[in-house]
């Protein structure tokens, strides 16, 4: 029998929708592909055609909500804040799109996202990554930084977000305060050192 | 030496006491302090109070080697540069630090004469000038403790403190109701720095444990502690200004702030706005003398009045906490750091209060008290001497016929002689509730002297310590 593209559709979202419940309530050590193969009522097989495995399918809730948090961020948005302040607003607005997941985002940033990872390669995952990059890059680009960010920048920048977001996850602090503090510090460290190097780069090509 | 105060005091004013002291340093000194990370940890708060404490000894080292050299002109402006240097530097530590250590910094701020002046001047600035934090963060803040963004709530809310503490900030805003309020937000993880404060403090005190006092001591240490952490509960400052507010009314020019329950939490604070100005702005405007004493009046009778109906000590009486306005009213704010007396405590008020009157038999009484001893023969007679010149030197004052002048320079020098001799005589030991009258007692003529004011004293103790009295 041939399955059509709105079928298939429909699964795929079945089975996002109910993984969704399972990790939150679950999360996603104790979530086997088996669980939500049977909550969503397909074969286990049947959910391989859709997902690799079940961190793709939490990767791909995570990307599903960060966009979310890119709307609101947008919405929210305040003219004449300076770049850690917007960039502090731009990654809270994504924290707090995932504030339901937020028991499997760790397990998610540690497999699928961390730096050290080899399986940091999923589609989902570059796809979050590329996503918000170039909104940090369409940042920079307002508040005067001038060109790309440079390899160096991003990379920085990108073990930072990653870190914020896996202390987040584990942040025990009465709601989740502490991170608000590592956030803002991080971002204006961030944030410094790329005005110190602009500055300097500046100054070399005076010279 | 790597220090060189010169050249650390070069881009500040050339005279801190004709201009508003060290503002161009300060503003620098925020501006890098603004992009240091708050450090949470335990052991980095620990080195960073050293290197604070190193840099001040380096500051006051280089004054001491320099002015070998110098003349008498160039020794006294060398000694104000050693001073301003060390007060930015310790300024830039504490506002890093932001915790319990600001408050210490606040304390010692208060004290006129016990610090020389422009490192005063400059330690005052604590009350009114920590980094602040941006409205992002303000926003994320809010929306934890009140559950939407400050914009859904208030129908107005200035993105931009007007006015910063040691523990947080404090906005303008207006209710949806049309009324305008003052809403302060504390900042974020400033209990765990406090905590994180006291256990680096009480390991620079371990080597003490083994000396005659130390139960004493520690006693006081964790009643300090438990004080400054039911600072970050802003539901007990709530009850605390709720509390005050009932012991006055129009007639007395005294207004404690109203609480707007639906807006505050323990984290957040909405109360009425008063529109008034600090100590600073006031004395900018040369008020007449009478002015003066208006508003010193108000103050005493504002602290003895909360004492003697409600049975609260105002134990934070620094600049920041008092505003003066127009119409002649005295805006009596900031209730965190209060005490309320046991019955225990109350009854030590009272004989410390009817000794004052009875004279030295129960003066010496209650001083055996105050050690928390049993009899004058255990107390050291040194001591005994100390403690009893202080309570004339607070108490005299409610003796005293007619206005009692609290510009008084040997007034104050008195009260800080007696202050530096308990310190360098290390008389310690003291029931743990004397600290908060103490600093109150101190606090409280710091700001009159400042103000110059006169004040019927012996008047208002007729007045407003009847139940203490009874």
């Amino acid at each position: 029998m041939r399955v059509t593209a709105k079928a298939r559709e429909a699964t795929r979202n079945r089975i996002l929708r109910v993984s969704r419940k399972l990790f939150s309530e679950k999360g996603l050590n104790d979530t086997t592909t088996r669980d939500i193969a049977q909550s969503a009522e397909i074969a286990t097989g049947t959910l391989f055609n859709y997902f690799p495995n079940k961190e793709s399918v939490a990767m791909t809730i995570i990307a599903e909500r960060l966009d979310h948090g890119e709307d609101e961020f947008r919405r929210r948005r305040r003219t004449g804040e300076s770049l850690d302040e917007t960039l502090f607003a731009y990654v809270m607005a994504g924290i707090r799109a995932l504030e339901p997941f937020r028991r499997f985002v760790g397990p998610v940033i540690e497999t699928m996202m961390s730096p050290f990872s080899k399986a940091s390669s999923s589609e989902a995952c570059e796809r979050v990554r590329v996503s918000h990059m170039e909104t940090v890059g369409e940042l920079l680009r307002e508040q005067g930084e001038a060109g790309d960010p440079s390899f160096v920048a991003v990379h920085l920048y990108w073990t930072l977000y990653l870190g914020a977001l896996s202390f987040w996850s584990n942040d025990e602090s009465p709601n989740q305060e502490d991170t608000l503090v590592l956030l803002d510090q991080s971002l204006r460290l961030f944030v410094t050192s790329l005005t110190n190097n602009s500055a300097r780069a500046e100054k070399n090509d005076d010279a | 030496m790597t220090l060189d105060v010169g050249e650390l005091v070069a881009a500040l004013p050339d005279d801190g006491r004709t201009e508003s002291p060290s503002n161009a340093a300060l503003q620098e000194m925020l501006s890098k302090l603004s992009h240091k990370p708050v450090p949470v940890g335990s052991l980095t708060r620990f080195w960073i109070l050293g290197t604070m404490q190193a840099k001040i000894a380096a500051a006051y080292l280089a004054y001491w080697i320099r002015s070998s050299y110098a003349t008498a002109d160039e020794k006294q402006r060398q000694r104000n540069e050693a001073h301003l240097a060390a007060a930015v530097k310790l300024l830039g530590g504490m506002s890093y630090l932001r915790g319990a250590i600001m408050k210490v910094g606040q304390l010692l701020g208060a004290y006129p004469k016990v610090m020389p002046e422009l490192f005063m001047e400059t330690l005052s600035k604590l009350h009114f000038e920590a980094p602040p934090m941006h409205y992002a963060l303000i926003r994320e803040h809010m929306r934890n403790e009140l559950g939407c963004d400050p914009e859904d709530v208030f129908d107005e809310f200035e993105t931009r403190a007007f006015a910063a503490a040691s523990l947080g900030q404090v906005h303008r805003a207006r209710l949806r109701s049309g009324e305008r309020v003052a809403v302060k937000v504390q900042y974020p993880n400033i209990a765990a720095t406090i905590r994180s404060d006291f256990r680096n403090m009480k390991a620079l005190l371990a080597p003490m444990r083994l000396t005659a006092n130390w139960e004493n001591l520690r006693e006081q240490f964790d009643d300090m502690r438990q004080t400054l952490v039911r600072e970050t509960d802003y539901e007990s400052e709530a009850a605390f200004l709720r509390k005050a507010r009932t012991c006055f009314e129009d007639g007395d020019q005294i207004v404690v702030p109203r609480v707007f329950d639906a807006y505050s939490t323990k984290r957040v604070l909405t109360m009425e706005y008063i529109d008034g100005v600090h100590l600073d702005d006031f004395l900018a405007t040369h008020p007449p003398q009478s002015r003066r004493d208006h508003f010193g009046t108000l103050m005493m009778k504002a602290t003895f009045r909360v004492c003697d109906r409600s049975r609260l000590w105002y134990s934070d009486p620094h600049p920041g906490n008092f505003l003066f306005c127009d119409d002649g009213r005295l805006g009596f704010i900031d209730f965190g750091c209060c005490r309320e007396f046991n019955d225990d405590e109350w009854d030590y008020m009272r004989e410390c209060t009817e000794a004052v009157y009875k004279g030295e038999d129960a003066l010496e009484h209650a001083v055996v008290r105050a050690m928390d001893r049993q009899s004058v023969d255990q107390v050291d007679p040194g001591h005994m001497r100390c403690a009893i010149d202080v309570a004339h030197w607070v108490d005299d004052c409610l003796l005293h016929d007619g206005p009692f002048d609290f510009g008084s320079e040997e007034y104050i020098e008195r009260g800080v002689a007696l202050v530096t001799e308990s310190v360098r005589k290390h008389y310690l030991r003291s029931m743990p509730l004397n600290n908060w009258l103490f600093r109150s007692f101190l606090g409280l003529r710091a700001i009159l002297y400042r103000l110059r004011a006169r004040v019927d004293m012996k008047h208002i103790g007729d007045t407003e310590l009847r139940s203490v009295r009874e």
